[in-house]
C-alpha cells in the first residue's frame, strides 16, 4: 500500500548544506544551496534598507513614519508628492538598472571566464550612446531622443557583433575581443563627433554617458521591469546550465550542456539586459563588474548566483544614487559618477583583505 | 598572409626575415611621411629637401615645414608606436592574460585626470602643459595602483595587480566626470584632447620625454628572460635563481614609464598595446624576446600609417590618429580572431 503511494513532494537536507525539493516521487528534484537562499535573504533587507533611505533622505528629509505614511496616502499633499512622485519612481528606475546591469557583467564574466568581461567591453554602453548622439544632433529641437533610443543603439551594437563573431570560438575569448574592437571603434566615432558639435549638445551628451538618473521614473522602469520578468525563466535555466559549465568544457559537454548553445545564450541575455539598463539611467559604471566579483568573494568562486548578484546591483545604485543626491545638496553627483568613484576603493578592499585569493 | 611565404622547414618562422620586412616597410612609411601632410609644399620639394639639395635647404618655408612639422610628427607616431606595442607585450605575458592592456593600469585614466586637473585649475592650455600634467596624472595613477596591490595582506597576483588597475582606473574616471560635468569650459577643451593626435609636437618635446621611454625600452630588453621564466611558474623561475616578485613589479614600472610617457606624448591611444602584441603573438607564438621585437616594430608601423592617413583622408582637416586606428584595427583583430592559429594561441592561455 505505501509503496503504491506517490510521493508528491519531499523536501530534505543532503549532506552538504543543500536543501533538496524532490516532486513527483523524485523524477524532478531541486536543488537549494543554502547559502545561496541566505544570502539572498540578507541582501532583500539590505535593498530594503537601501530603499527606504532613498525615500527618507534628500532635500528635504523625512522621517521613516512620514514616508510610510505617504507610501500608504495618509500623509500630506505635498509629502505624498515628493514621496511617490518624485522618489520612488527614480529609486524603482535605479533598482530595475542595477539588477540588469549586475546580471548582465555576471553572464559575461562566467561566459569568458575573465573578470575584465563586462558589458562596456562589449560596446553595448557604446553603441547606445552613439546612437542617443546621432538622434541628438539630427533633432531640430537639439533635445535628448526618446528613452528606447538607447537599447536600440545597443541591441544594434550587440547584433552586430553577434554576426561578426558568428560562433563563439573557445571560451568565449573571440567574442570579447571582437567587443573591444567594436567598442573603441563606436567610441572613436562618438568621440569624433563630440568634438565637432556645438558644445551645448556635447555636453548634454558628456552629461548621459556617465551615468545619471536625474529625472527618471516609471515610464522607464515599467517597460524595462516587463521584459525583465518575461526573460527570467530564460535567465533561470541558463545560470544553471552555466553552473554545469563551471566544472569544466568536457565534463558539462558529458553531462549534456551545449555548450557554444549556452555561451550563445548567455551571451545575448547579458546584452539585452545590459542595453535595457542603458536605457534606464545610461551606462552606469562599474557595477556589472563589482557585483559580480564582490558575490565570488562571499560565496566563493564556483558559484553562480545569479539572481544575488542582481539585487547587490539594485543596492549599489540605489545607495549610490541616494549619496549623489545628499552628499553636496542641492547640487547632483550623477550616480555614474558616484558608482565609479566610489566602487573603486570598494572593489579594492574587497580584493585585499581576502588572503586565499 | 605575408608570413606565410617567410616559414622556415619545420613551419617556424623566420624572426629575422620578417623583422627586416617589416622594418623596410617602416622606412618606405617614413618616407611617405615626409613627403606628404601638413604644409602646402609639393612632393617634390620635400624630395629635394630630403635628398639635400642647396636650393631647398635655402628656401626657408620649405625648411620650417620639414623640421617643425613633419620630421617631429613621424618620429613621435614611430616612438609612441613602438613603446606602446612593447608595454602591451610585456604587461600580457606578465599578467598572462591576452586582453591586459597598458591603459588598464590607469595609465590613460590618470593621465586624463591630470589634464582635466591642469585644465581646471591651472589654466593648462597648451599642448605642452597638456603634456606635463598627462605625465603625471599617468605616474601618480600607476603609483596609486601599485602601492594598493603591494598593501594588501595577500599575494599580488596578476589578476589582482588589473583588477586594482580597473578599479582605480574608475574612481579616478568618476572624479574626471565629476569635472567635467561642472564645467562646460573644461569639458570644451578636454574633448578636443581626448582624440589623441600627435599634430603640434615639437622636437624639444620629444626630447624631453624620451629619456623616460629609452629606459623603459632598455629595461624591457634586461627583462626579457626573467619575464620569460616567470612563464613556467614561480617555483621553476625562482629555481632558475629569478626573483619573480621583482621582476613584476619592475615590469610594472616600465609598463608605465612606456604608456605614460607615450598618453603625453599624443594623447590616449588605447587599442594598440592590444593589436600590435597581438599581431606579434600571431605571427612568433610563445617566445617573448620575439614578441617584443615584433610588437614594438608593427606597433610603430600601424601608428605611421595611421597618421599618415590621419592626415591624407579628410584634407584639409584633421582625422584623430585614435579613430583611424580604431578604423584600421578593428578589423585586424576581427580578422585575427577568425584564424585558426589564435584559438591554438588563446586555448594555451589561463584564462584567469
Amino acid at each position: 500500500m505505501a509503496q503504491s503511494m506517490i510521493k508528491l513532494a519531499s523536501i530534505k537536507h543532503n549532506t552538504d548544506n543543500a536543501l533538496v525539493i524532490r516532486l513527483n516521487n523524485g523524477n524532478y528534484s531541486l536543488l537549494f544551496n543554502q547559502q545561496i537562499v541566505l544570502l539572498s535573504v540578507v541582501l532583500m533587507v539590505l535593498l530594503a534598507c537601501a530603499m527606504l533611505g532613498s525615500l527618507v533622505l534628500g532635500t528635504t528629509t523625512l522621517s521613516i513614519q512620514t514616508v510610510f505614511d505617504a507610501l500608504l496616502g495618509q500623509a500630506s499633499q505635498s509629502q505624498q508628492l515628493l514621496v511617490n512622485e518624485f522618489r520612488l519612481p527614480r529609486v524603482i528606475a535605479g533598482l530595475v538598472a542595477g539588477f540588469a546591469l549586475a546580471i548582465a557583467g555576471s553572464l559575461i564574466q562566467h561566459v569568458v571566464r575573465n573578470r575584465l568581461a563586462t558589458p562596456d567591453v562589449l560596446g553595448i554602453n557604446e553603441g547606445a550612446a552613439l546612437l542617443m548622439l546621432i538622434v541628438l544632433v539630427s533633432s531640430n529641437a537639439g533635445l535628448m531622443g526618446p528613452w528606447w533610443v538607447a537599447p536600440v543603439g545597443a541591441f544594434t551594437s550587440g547584433i552586430l557583433l553577434l554576426i561578426i563573431a558568428k560562433g563563439l570560438g573557445t571560451r568565449g575569448y573571440r567574442v570579447i575581443l571582437i567587443g573591444l574592437a567594436l567598442a573603441y571603434l563606436v567610441r572613436s566615432i562618438s568621440e569624433l563627433m563630440l568634438a565637432h558639435i556645438n558644445s551645448l549638445h556635447a555636453s548634454a551628451t558628456y552629461n548621459w554617458t556617465v551615468g545619471n538618473l536625474n529625472g527618471r521614473g516609471y515610464e522607464v522602469a515599467e517597460p524595462v521591469a516587463l521584459i525583465l520578468m518575461a526573460l527570467m525563466p530564460f535567465l533561470l535555466f541558463t545560470s544553471r546550465q552555466l553552473r554545469v559549465f563551471q566544472l569544466g568544457e568536457e565534463l558539462a559537454s558529458t553531462l549534456g550542456t551545449h555548450i557554444t548553445r549556452i555561451q550563445f545564450m548567455a551571451i545575448c541575455l547579458a546584452i539585452i539586459f545590459a542595453g535595457l539598463a542603458v536605457g534606464i539611467g545610461g551606462p552606469i559604471g562599474f557595477v556589472a563588474i563589482a557585483a559580480p566579483v564582490i558575490i565570488n568573494k562571499i560565496l566563493g568562486s564556483n558559484q553562480l548566483a545569479i539572481i544575488n548578484t542582481g539585487l547587490l546591483g539594485g543596492i549599489l545604485v540605489v545607495v549610490a544614487d541616494t549619496l549623489g543626491r545628499v552628499l553636496v545638496a542641492p547640487l547632483e553627483i550623477p550616480v555614474g559618477v558616484l558608482t565609479s568613484i566610489l566602487g573603486g576603493p570598494f572593489l579594492l578592499w574587497v580584493l585585499l583583505n581576502n588572503k586565499n585569493a | 598572409m605575408f608570413a606565410v611565404k617567410l616559414l622556415k622547414k619545420h613551419n617556424e618562422p623566420n624572426i629575422w626575415l620578417i623583422s627586416y620586412f617589416l622594418l623596410a616597410t617602416l622606412a618606405v612609411f617614413l618616407f611617405i611621411s615626409l613627403i606628404t601632410g601638413a604644409g602646402y609644399i609639393s612632393v617634390s620639394e620635400s624630395l629635394d629637401y630630403l635628398l639635400g639639395k642647396p636650393e631647398a635647404i635655402a628656401d626657408d618655408k620649405l625648411t620650417t615645414v620639414m623640421d617643425t612639422l613633419r620630421m617631429p610628427r613621424t618620429f613621435a607616431a614611430i616612438i609612441v608606436g613602438g613603446c606602446l606595442g612593447v608595454a602591451g607585450t610585456l604587461m600580457q605575458s606578465v599578467t598572462r592574460n591576452p586582453l591586459a592592456e597598458p591603459g588598464l593600469l590607469g595609465v590613460n585614466a590618470g593621465a586624463a585626470l591630470g589634464v582635466v586637473i591642469g585644465i581646471s585649475f591651472m589654466a593648462a592650455e597648451t599642448g605642452y602643459a597638456y603634456l606635463v600634467w598627462a605625465f603625471i596624472g599617468a605616474l601618480v595613477g600607476n603609483g596609486v595602483i601599485l602601492w594598493v596591490a603591494n598593501h594588501g595582506s595577500a599575494v599580488v597576483t596578476p589578476v589582482k595587480l588589473i583588477l586594482a588597475g580597473i578599479a582605480v582606473s574608475a574612481t579616478f574616471q568618476g572624479i574626471t566626470s565629476f569635472l567635467l560635468i561642472n564645467s562646460q569650459a573644461t569639458y570644451d577643451q578636454y574633448r578636443y584632447w581626448v582624440l589623441g593626435s600627435l599634430a603640434g609636437i615639437d622636437l624639444s618635446i620629444i626630447g624631453q620625454v624620451l629619456p623616460f621611454l629609452m629606459i623603459g625600452l632598455f629595461t624591457s630588453l634586461v627583462l626579457t628572460r626573467p619575464l620569460a621564466s616567470l612563464m613556467l611558474g614561480d617555483d621553476v623561475a625562482k629555481s632558475l635563481g629569478h626573483r619573480p616578485k621583482l621582476t613584476r613589479f619592475i615590469v610594472t614600472i616600465t609598463v608605465t614609464l612606456l604608456a605614460g610617457g607615450s598618453v603625453a606624448l599624443a594623447g590616449p591611444i588605447s587599442f594598440l598595446g592590444l593589436i600590435a602584441p597581438f599581431l606579434a603573438r600571431a605571427i612568433t607564438g610563445p617566445v617573448l624576446f620575439q614578441q617584443l621585437i615584433l610588437s614594438a616594430l608593427l606597433g610603430a608601423l600601424i601608428v605611421l600609417i595611421a597618421d599618415i592617413s590621419a592626415r591624407l583622408i579628410v584634407q584639409p582637416f584633421e582625422a584623430p590618429v585614435g579613430m583611424i586606428l580604431a578604423i584600421v584595427g578593428a578589423p585586424l583583430l576581427i580578422g585575427l580572431t577568425h584564424s585558426n592559429r589564435f584559438s591554438q594561441l588563446i586555448l594555451s592561455k589561463s584564462g584567469n
